[in-house]
């Protein structure tokens, strides 16, 4: 079996400072189309139209990302906060109407 | 059925950013005349009028610089050389460069490729599994719209970089395979957070549990816990972590074509390490596009898409009715049920990924488009009576001879 050693690339071929390219402007455009059905709080500050290099759009990517990975985990966290709330407390609505039909009769007593 | 296919049960898909098969492999034909790669014969016109050659003196980084253009416009001029009768012979490739720079030397770079030695891990690969011969990307345009034919067997009618909603009925193969009965599992692995996908505005933004990391692809292997569908994208910038420097390696001029060979041998590694997963998994390593690269194959017509583009959309024009396939890129297929030094020379485009994947998981209940549904399959349907001549994973005892890659 054959062992094929893999060259490292050069050090000096990172460059976080290197023009961004047009698919990283698309992405990050793509992603600010995302952002802006994002709740208010989960948005970015990064003000896009002014990134020039690879590494700042870096940052707003992953800002982004991360951000709509947190709204989705919150709002599951929220519906099973929910269920939970409603298996303890089993059909909260007719305790509701239950409680409304009392009034009523309560006030129709008193007429 | 094959051992090969009764064994399968996980599909890979690594997909690289803009080089043209040519570029990559066409070094190989000297190797082995069945590759249909470069020879000394293939030519450019400059714009003084001279024929400059394809010549292996392509460089990891620094000589592709500015991007070449490859939106739908430049790919038009590349494939068809300004010429009014519309025949494709590939000769406007160091013309569309030029326009970018208007340096005529520097336009020449468009024709180069990689000597062998160069790319010790893509080469390998391509002759030690299944090199084909034939993979063209889905549009002759850019990234995004080719990317979505991998995800959906279509774009949607966009030639583009833009944002695209998707259009019912057609669903993504990962809701396909998740939606199916018996249900199968898939997984977008894009390499972290600050790399994320280039699809974001359907996937990301609707369906986030669909995504891993690339330290979750490989935890997945080695854990045997890797979905039955698997896309992993490459890191596509360079950016700094906690844990250090991550340098780009999806090899998008002018990113550095080591990097993403380091990828490459890294993703079949992890799939090696593991001799389960080795066993029951194929790989297929390929490039979402040619980057305005030179290839010397004309990209052939194809069926019709049910979408359009309309002559505004297009910037050539003329309307589009993706009736014709991108230009070639680079595309191998790996198992060790694959037998060495294997030259595919049917047609494939991106559309093949969800045609494959469905067929081969038989989620047989969802709407294809028309050129999914056109599109050849690289791996043949499970359950069904196999025709010898099309099964690439044809060896009845896997190999032990596949190589390895030390970095």
């Amino acid at each position: 079996m054959a062992i094929i050693p893999v060259p490292k690339p050069s050090p000096r071929a990172m460059n976080p400072d290197r023009p961004v390219n047009a698919l990283l402007l698309a992405q990050v455009e793509h992603l600010q189309h995302a952002e802006r059905r994002l709740p208010l709080k989960y948005r970015s500050e990064i003000y896009t139209h002014a990134i020039r290099t690879e590494g700042e759009a870096a940052r707003y990517i992953r800002e982004v990302t991360e951000a709509i990975h947190q709204a989705h985990d919150d709002a599951e966290a929220d519906r099973a906060k929910r269920a939970q709330s409603r298996k303890l407390n089993p059909n909260p609505m007719t305790k509701r109407k239950d409680a409304r039909n009392a009034t009523e009769k309560k006030s129709r007593k008193y007429k | 059925m094959s051992a090969g296919l009764n064994q399968l049960k996980h599909i890979v898909v690594l997909m690289m950013e803009n080089r043209s098969f040519d570029h990559m492999l066409g070094s190989l034909t000297a190797v082995d005349p069945r590759i249909d790669g470069v020879n000394a014969q293939f030519s450019n016109p400059d714009t003084t009028g001279a024929s400059i050659k394809s010549q292996p003196s392509a460089d990891f980084q620094g000589q592709l610089d500015p991007d070449p253009d490859h939106h739908f416009p430049a790919v038009d001029l590349q494939i068809f050389g300004g010429d009014p009768a519309r025949v494709a012979t590939m000769q406007g490739f160091i013309k569309s460069y030029f326009n970018q720079r208007r340096d005529v030397a520097h336009s020449q770079k468009i024709m180069y490729y990689f000597t062998q030695a160069n790319l010790p891990v893509l080469t390998t690969l391509a002759l030690e599994f299944a090199v084909f011969n034939r993979w063209f990307a889905s549009i002759p345009g850019p990234t995004i719209c080719n990317r979505a034919f991998a995800h959906y067997g279509t774009s949607f009618g966009r030639v583009d970089m833009n944002p695209f909603d998707v259009i019912e009925p057609f669903k993504s193969i990962y809701t396909r395979l998740i939606n199916n009965a018996p249900q199968h599992t898939a997984k977008v692995y894009y390499y972290d957070t600050t790399s994320s996908t280039m699809e974001v505005v359907n996937l990301l933004q609707n369906q986030p549990q669909l995504f891993g990391t690339y330290q979750q692809f490989q935890q997945d292997c080695a854990s045997g816990n890797l979905p039955d569908y698997s896309f992993v994208e490459p890191n596509y910038n360079d950016h700094e972590t906690d844990s250090g420097e991550e340098i780009a390696s999806d090899q998008h001029p002018d990113h550095d074509v080591q990097a993403g060979e380091q990828l490459i041998a890294e993703v079949y590694m992890r799939i090696k390490s593991n001799p389960q997963l080795w066993a029951s998994t194929a790989l297929l390593v390929l490039y979402d596009e040619h980057g305005g690269i030179f290839d010397h194959v004309p990209p052939p017509a194809c069926t019709p898409d049910q979408f359009h583009a309309p002559a505004n959309s297009t910037g050539t024009g003329m309307e589009f009715d993706f009736d014709r396939l991108g230009v070639r890129v680079p595309a191998i297929l790996i198992s060790p049920w694959i037998p060495k030094n294997t030259v595919e020379n049917r047609v494939f485009d991106h559309a093949s990924i969800p045609a494959t994947v469905a067929k081969f998981f038989s989620c047989d209940d969802f709407a294809t488009s028309p050129r999914e549904k056109a599109a050849d399959v690289f791996i043949e349907p499970n359950g069904a009576a196999v025709d010898p001549t099309r099964n690439l994973l044809s060896l009845d005892v896997m190999r032990t001879d596949c190589p390895e890659f030390s970095m």
